[in-house]
């Protein structure tokens, strides 16, 4: 045991100065935190800038109702003349909604029969959409305040028409609304945790059989495992360091920036819940750098090693990506899938729902498990004589 | 002291080592001469341990290599084909490394490397990075982290290769002191004048088998020629792949 530690300590300075490998380790720490800064603050202004800014609304023939027309100026709707083509303008993208009234709806009107209103609009435009709900939701509304008048006029009480009444009873917590940009999170966590191993699981392989140091080295006396398990662990800390450094970047994103502006939603993202994705999280950084070792343990160079390992860091990151559009339900058998039971507990913890022990423990064991299993792959890697035979 | 007794090693249909037999005793020098691909290294390579017999047996002070390979490992010191250096160790703790994988430590093993930098010659380098070494220099470390833990076994790998005349000289001068300090030595060579040089035992390998062995003195005997090259060739039956 006392060369698994003499093992790990040279691994550790040796990586230590090879400043270039966990600088670039680094960069991707922080890269999950800033690009998620970076599309939280864009969503957050577009959102912003469309809700604020006064709706400027076309309108052809306005002087065919001026009770209407004043109606949205109420509203602060600012009235302008519409473009001589309506439907082509709003093709091209030149106004996002144009109103159109038609000359016989004073009279429609006056007769108290329905009278119609044209809205001209592109629905498969994204960015016209707030413009859209927003003029509909005025005429819908000018459109009952009208209809309960009427009804009031003759005597009938507005209530005979609304049989149904809708009540909203929203239970999702204002974090849960924002589950869609959370959702990436996971993502770049598990990235994190892979990214910061690889450099110096490489370097410890693939990199002693490169500059063929690899054969002096196992020819000192102790066992194999004792040299597997020094490297292995010589992971850990960058690793770590990775997990530690993304959730700090992603708590001060999520704390610093004014997320509430943003997404009208404020995320859970507290110190006690970083923690406890950082606990969940640890089984991890032993699975990836037992898998990344053992792949590169294959491999002839550095080089070589460079084009698996990032597949390997790829593939425990494709559930994060599936789930941020289908939303799984934890059950038990997703805790039995490494790095996939742990996504879906992030994912818990940021939604502030309440999580389950057990679910927290099998994730655990499964990974921890598996992580063993592919340990002792890569001693008996070790233990064959083919480990020195293949040649750099 | 390295006993080796019908050693084998095929690799796929490759037969590497066939039969091969000789012995190393302590404070002699001995030589394995023969052709690139002859089987040199990979006869080396079933000594430290890395490479399994497929049959005969190897000990070494009375260690057998398959059956006790830590022993084997703590009583040899080897300068094997591959010498890569941690360029981002200095030379110092690229060899207190391997002196502490020797289970040496503290005032010992200091006192030990402070030794073998004088011996080397590489005080002015031992506290630079070895990044950067030249040939001749990263040789010295290679040596020193291999004798650290002062074995009574030296096993080299042409030792020689690579190396300019100077380097080749002190090389050669280190090997001897070695000698003279009474280790078991072992290397391999294709180079004759090297091993004629050098050599108290000369084992001559051809095709992974021992073509001739003894002393330079009966090895000319054998042959019934009156110079060494003319015997190593007499032996091996062909010029191919000397120098």
């Amino acid at each position: 045991m006392k060369k698994v530690w003499i093992i790990f300590i040279k691994e550790m300075l040796d990586s230590l100065r090879d400043y270039r490998s966990w600088s670039t380790g680094l960069f991707w720490a922080i890269f999950g935190p800033l690009m998620m800064g970076g599309i939280l603050m864009m969503i957050g202004s577009s959102v912003r800038d469309e809700i604020d800014k006064p709706l400027t609304l076309p309108v052809q023939y306005a002087e065919n109702a001026p009770n209407l027309i004043r109606f949205l100026e109420q509203h602060e709707v600012v009235i302008e003349p519409a473009p001589a083509d309506p439907e082509a303008a709003v093709k091209r993208g030149e106004v996002n909604v144009v109103l159109i009234i038609p000359e016989e709806y004073a009279d429609d009107f006056s007769a108290s029969q329905s009278a119609t209103v044209r809205l001209v609009l592109d629905n498969s435009r994204q960015s016209a959409q707030v413009d859209i709900n927003r003029i509909q939701d005025l005429l819908e509304g000018y459109s009952a305040y009208l209809g309960r008048l009427r009804l009031i006029v003759r005597g009938v009480s507005p209530e005979v028409i609304e049989a149904v009444i809708i009540e909203e009873v929203d239970v999702s917590t204002p974090q849960s609304r924002a589950t869609l940009f959370i959702s990436f999170l996971p993502y770049f966590i598990i990235f994190a945790i892979f990214n910061g191993a690889a450099p110096i699981v490489t370097d410890t392989t693939a990199g002693e059989r490169e500059r063929r140091s690899l054969e002096p080295l196992l020819i000192n006396p102790a066992p194999r495992w004792v040299f597997v398990l020094g490297k292995l662990l010589a992971a850990f800390p960058f690793s770590f360091a990775s997990l530690a450094i993304t959730l700090i970047g992603f708590g001060i994103v999520f704390n610093v920036l004014p997320v509430e502006d943003y997404l009208g939603v404020q995320l859970g993202l507290t110190a006690a819940t970083l923690l406890l994705i950082l606990l969940v999280c640890l089984p991890i950084v032993f699975l990836a750098s037992a898998i990344q070792m053992l792949v590169a343990s294959f491999a002839r160079s550095t080089k070589e090693a460079g084009t698996y390992l990032p597949f390997i860091a790829l593939i425990p990151s494709l559930p994060g990506l599936a789930l941020a559009f289908f939303p799984v339900k934890p059950e038990l058998w997703t805790m039995l899938i490494p790095t996939f039971g742990q996504q879906i507990l992030i994912n818990q913890f940021m939604r502030l729902e309440p999580v389950s022990t057990s679910d927290a423990v099998v994730s655990t064991l499964v990974t921890l498990v598996l992580s063993v299993g592919i340990t002792l792959l890569a001693i008996r890697l070790y233990n064959r004589e083919q480990i020195v035979i293949i040649k750099s | 002291m390295i006993e080796v007794q019908g050693l084998y090693k095929s690799f796929g249909k490759v037969k590497a080592v066939q039969n091969v037999s000789f012995s190393a005793a302590n404070g002699q020098i001995t030589g394995l001469l023969g052709p690139n691909g002859a089987g040199k290294s990979t006869t080396l390579r079933m000594l430290y341990t890395l490479l399994k017999p497929d049959s005969g047996f190897a000990r070494i002070d009375g260690f057998d290599v398959t059956a006790a390979p830590l022993d084997v490992q703590t009583h040899i010191g080897v300068l094997s084909d591959s010498q890569g250096l941690y360029p981002r160790l200095t030379a110092r703790e690229n060899i207190r490394y391997f002196g502490q994988l020797h289970d040496m430590q503290g005032e010992a093993l200091e006192k030990q490397m402070e030794q073998l930098i004088g011996l080397l010659d590489m005080a002015s380098i031992a506290d630079r990075r070895t990044e950067g070494f030249s040939t001749g220099e990263r040789l010295k470390v290679a040596i020193a982290r291999a004798l650290v833990h002062d074995p009574r076994n030296v096993l080299l790998d042409e030792p020689t290769n690579g190396l300019d005349v100077k380097s080749t000289r002190a090389m050669r001068q280190f090997i001897l002191r070695l000698r003279d300090a009474g280790k078991c030595i072992l290397f391999t060579s294709h180079i004759m004048q090297e091993v004629a040089a050098l050599c108290d035992q000369i084992v001559i390998i051809s095709n992974g088998e021992v073509a001739a062995q003894g002393t330079p003195a009966e090895l000319l005997r054998k042959t019934g020629r009156d110079n060494l090259e003319d015997a190593f060739i007499a032996a091996l039956g062909s010029e191919e792949g000397l120098q």
